[in-house]
């Protein structure tokens, strides 16, 4: 399953992002992602991607590393909007060859991209700095669902189980010549499709019986004490709800000129 | 089919959180409102996995090759859980593959799991209403709710795309855009529909009581 090789985003470094209290830091990024999601002014632009492009140099990780998961979801969202900038708006830029370029088409398609990379790598940050499971102890003190929880965290444990799963069976498939032909064969798919379904609820339900005896269902199972005693934890809260708000009235200022 | 990060613009963000969060309150309602309210929780993480994992197929349609989206077929064996479940595919697809965003998970949840949500009624109801031909009610059911889970999916994608792009683009380029959407995707609704009833069929004939309410 080479796709599910990249689950673990995770990447250890002796950074303050990553030494920061997971509930303050998930806080934080969240207020900033929707600052940021409500950026429609062009002259944003730059500090949006300045601010961004601070935090990641405060993380300590690779260039490299962001690129790597920029790439694939930047160029679909380049394919749905690269026509922006020659059917959106009336200023005309530029005329030729049957195609006009159009000023406010240009300026939606920058402000989309710059919205794109900042809130992905806000998003990557957030993921890269913080283990899977903590992150998830925190939404749970912070109120999200048990049931929602639970599920997450087994679906996590068991998705690398089941993507192993597939790539068995499918490499049986293709010694048995299925795929030989570019055919459009539904029947085998669906049936292997099927097989993974019934195997995953067969092992459900063992992991169901296991999970009882060990008391699933009956404690409290996540400490939510994992207060880093700091006061910087908060203070970089309450920077970081700052910049959201300023960017927040800067926004709404600008629309107002 | 996702939104991704920064293409909508943060009260569509806000109220794509708004709506999921309401969705998955009421579906967690009508699950614990069962006996046993846990029991059901492994086996919807491990079809959630399976789900997820059973997109990744490469479907052969030449000269290229398709994903099913299966939002319908999770409708039809997750029942309430569909919602959840879907939510947390597009969680983990926006993590680990970048498909979708964080900001826009709750809109890409809505465009997802309420076709799901809509799946699983037309496929209980379907069954119950052609249950004196079971093997043809069941077929027909799947079909409809594979099908029109997807159909609604892009529909809702397409508005949501168009309609809140930052820029004033005219209407009829607007109307056209959503339509030519719609029709690119006729093809991918016949598909997931066949599918989602030859897996109902499959699942019947093996372990009928996935198919259970």
């Amino acid at each position: 399953m080479g796709l599910l090789s990249k689950v673990e985003i995770y990447r250890p470094r002796p950074s303050p992002l990553h030494w920061w209290e997971p509930r303050y830091k998930l806080m934080g990024f969240v207020a900033l992602i929707l600052a940021f999601a409500n950026v429609r002014d062009w002259r944003l632009i730059l500090p949006m991607l300045a601010i961004t492009a601070a935090l990641y140099r405060l993380a300590q990780l690779p260039l490299l590393f962001l690129l790597q998961r920029l790439r694939y979801p930047g160029l679909i969202l380049l394919g749905l909007v690269a026509a922006l900038p020659f059917v959106a708006g009336e200023t005309i830029l530029w005329q030729g060859g049957g195609l006009t370029l159009r000023q406010e088409g240009c300026l939606a398609l920058l402000l989309i991209s710059a919205r794109f990379i900042s809130i992905m790598t806000l998003g990557l940050l957030l993921l890269a700095t913080t283990p899977f499971v903590t992150l998830m102890r925190s939404l749970r003190s912070l109120g999200l669902p048990s049931l929602l929880v639970d599920m997450t965290l087994l679906t996590y444990r068991y998705l690398f189980d089941l993507g192993e799963t597939l790539h068995t069976m499918q490499t049986a498939l293709r010694l048995r010549g299925f795929g030989q032909q570019q055919r459009l064969r539904l029947g085998p798919l669906a049936a292997l499709a099927g097989s993974l379904l019934i195997r995953s609820y067969e092992q459900s339900e063992q992991v169901y019986r296991a999970m009882r005896l060990r008391g699933y269902g009956s404690l409290q199972r996540f400490s939510t004490s994992t207060e880093r005693r700091s006061p910087w934890h908060w203070l970089g809260f309450i920077a970081i709800l700052l910049t959201a708000l300023g960017f927040l009235s800067a926004n709404f200022w600008l629309s107002e000129l | 089919m996702h939104i991704a990060d920064g293409m909508v613009s943060a009260p569509v963000c806000l109220v794509g959180y708004g709506l999921t969060g309401l969705t998955t309150w009421l579906s967690l309602k009508q699950i614990n409102h069962t006996a046993e309210p846990t029991q059901g929780v492994p086996k919807a993480a491990l079809l959630t996995a399976a789900f997820f994992v059973a997109s990744l197929i490469h479907i052969p349609v030449p000269p290229a090759s398709v994903h099913l989206v299966l939002n319908g077929l999770m409708g039809v064996v997750l029942g309430y859980y569909a919602f959840p479940a879907v939510l947390i595919g597009l969680f983990f697809q926006a993590v680990m593959f970048g498909h979708g965003g964080l900001s826009t998970l709750g809109i890409n949840a809505v465009i997802m799991g309420l076709p799901a949500l809509v799946a699983a009624q037309i496929f209980r109801r379907g069954r119950r209403l052609l249950q004196r031909a079971p093997r043809w009610g069941l077929g027909c059911s799947a079909f409809g709710a594979g099908a029109i889970a997807l159909a609604l999916s892009v529909l809702l994608f397409s508005s949501i795309v168009v309609l809140s792009l930052p820029a004033n683009l005219d209407a009829t380029i607007e109307r056209a855009a959503i339509l030519t959407l719609g029709l690119a995707h006729i093809p991918l609704i016949f598909l997931e529909g066949i599918f989602t009833a030859l897996l109902a069929l499959f699942l019947d004939r093996v372990k009928p009581e996935l198919l259970k309410d």
